[in-house]
C-alpha cells in the first residue's frame, strides 16, 4: 500500500474528489494547509504573499492503483501555471479498519 | 520507528488520549480534518433512502459544504465530507501493535465511520531542543 499526499489548489478540490470517486477511489482525507514552493510565494504588485492556501488530499491506495490515482489527480488539478502543487508518495506498512479491527484497506 | 496515523471520530478524541496516556505514550499531534470513505461521506441513513423519516436518522445530517460550488462549476454533484480528527504519532517499533490495538478498542462502535489507522515507516527523528536523533528523540 502507498500513501499519496497531494497538495492541490483549493478551488480544484471538488473536481479532483469527484473524478476520483468516479474512478472508484472514494476514500480520502483532506485538510487545508498553507505553504510555498520554488517561487517563494506570490508577488502581486507591491504585496508579497509568503504562504499560499492549498488543500492537502491524503489517501492510501493499493500499489497497483498508484499510477492511476496520480494521473487522475494531475489531470484534474493542472492549470499550467505555477502553484498547481505537488504529489508525494510514501510506503504504508499496515492499515487497520477501526470498525472491524481487521488489517485491511 | 513507525508513524501511526489514525483518523477517528471527533467525540472519541478524549478517550483515545486518555488510553494513550495510560500506555505511557502521551505525545501525539492532533488535527481537524475532513474525510470520506466507502460511503462517500453520507453519514445519514435517509441519505441513502430519502423516504426514511428523520427520526430514524442515526447521526447528524450534514449539509453539503460548498453547496453553490457544484452549480457554479457545472459539476454533477457535491462531494460530501465528514469532519474527523487525525492523530499522528511516531513510536518505537515494538509499541506499534499495542498502540494500534488500544486505539481500535477505544474507537470501535461497529458502525461505519469509525476510521482508519495507517502505519508508516519513519527513517529518523530529531528533538529540536537538544539535537538528539533516533530513538532518544521520541523516548
Amino acid at each position: 500500500m502507498k500513501m499519496i499526499r497531494a497538495f492541490i489548489r483549493p478551488e480544484k478540490e471538488q473536481e479532483v474528489v469527484l473524478a476520483l470517486e468516479g474512478a472508484g477511489f472514494s476514500s480520502l482525507t483532506k485538510m487545508p494547509v498553507f505553504g510555498r514552493g520554488k517561487q517563494k510565494g506570490l508577488q502581486v504588485g507591491p504585496v508579497h504573499y509568503d504562504e499560499l492556501p492549498k488543500m492537502l488530499i491524503m489517501m492510501v491506495v493499493n500499489d497497483g492503483d498508484v499510477t492511476k490515482v496520480v494521473n487522475l489527480m494531475m489531470d484534474k488539478s493542472r492549470t499550467g501555471f505555477v502553484g498547481d502543487g505537488k504529489i508525494f508518495i510514501s510506503p504504508v506498512e499496515a492499515t487497520y479498519t477501526v470498525r472491524t479491527g481487521e488489517a485491511v484497506l | 520507528m513507525k508513524e501511526i496515523t489514525a483518523v477517528i471520530r471527533r467525540d472519541k478524541l478524549q478517550e483515545t488520549k486518555k488510553v494513550l496516556e495510560e500506555l505511557g505514550f502521551p505525545s501525539v499531534s492532533i488535527q481537524s480534518v475532513d474525510g470520506r470513505g466507502k460511503q462517500r461521506g453520507m453519514v445519514c441513513d435517509n441519505d441513502l433512502d430519502p423516504d426514511l423519516p428523520d427520526k430514524f436518522c442515526t447521526s447528524v445530517k450534514l449539509t453539503p459544504t460548498p453547496s453553490t460550488y457544484a452549480i457554479e462549476h457545472a459539476l454533477p454533484k457535491v462531494a460530501l465530507f465528514v469532519p474527523k480528527r487525525m492523530l499522528t504519532m511516531v513510536v518505537p517499533d515494538d509499541l506499534v501493535t499495542k498502540i494500534v490495538k488500544s486505539i481500535i478498542s477505544v474507537n470501535k462502535t461497529g458502525k461505519t465511520g469509525d476510521g482508519k489507522i495507517f502505519v508508516l515507516p519513519i527513517e529518523d527523528a530529531v528533538r529540536v531542543r537538544t539535537g538528539e536523533t533516533g530513538g532518544e528523540a521520541i523516548a
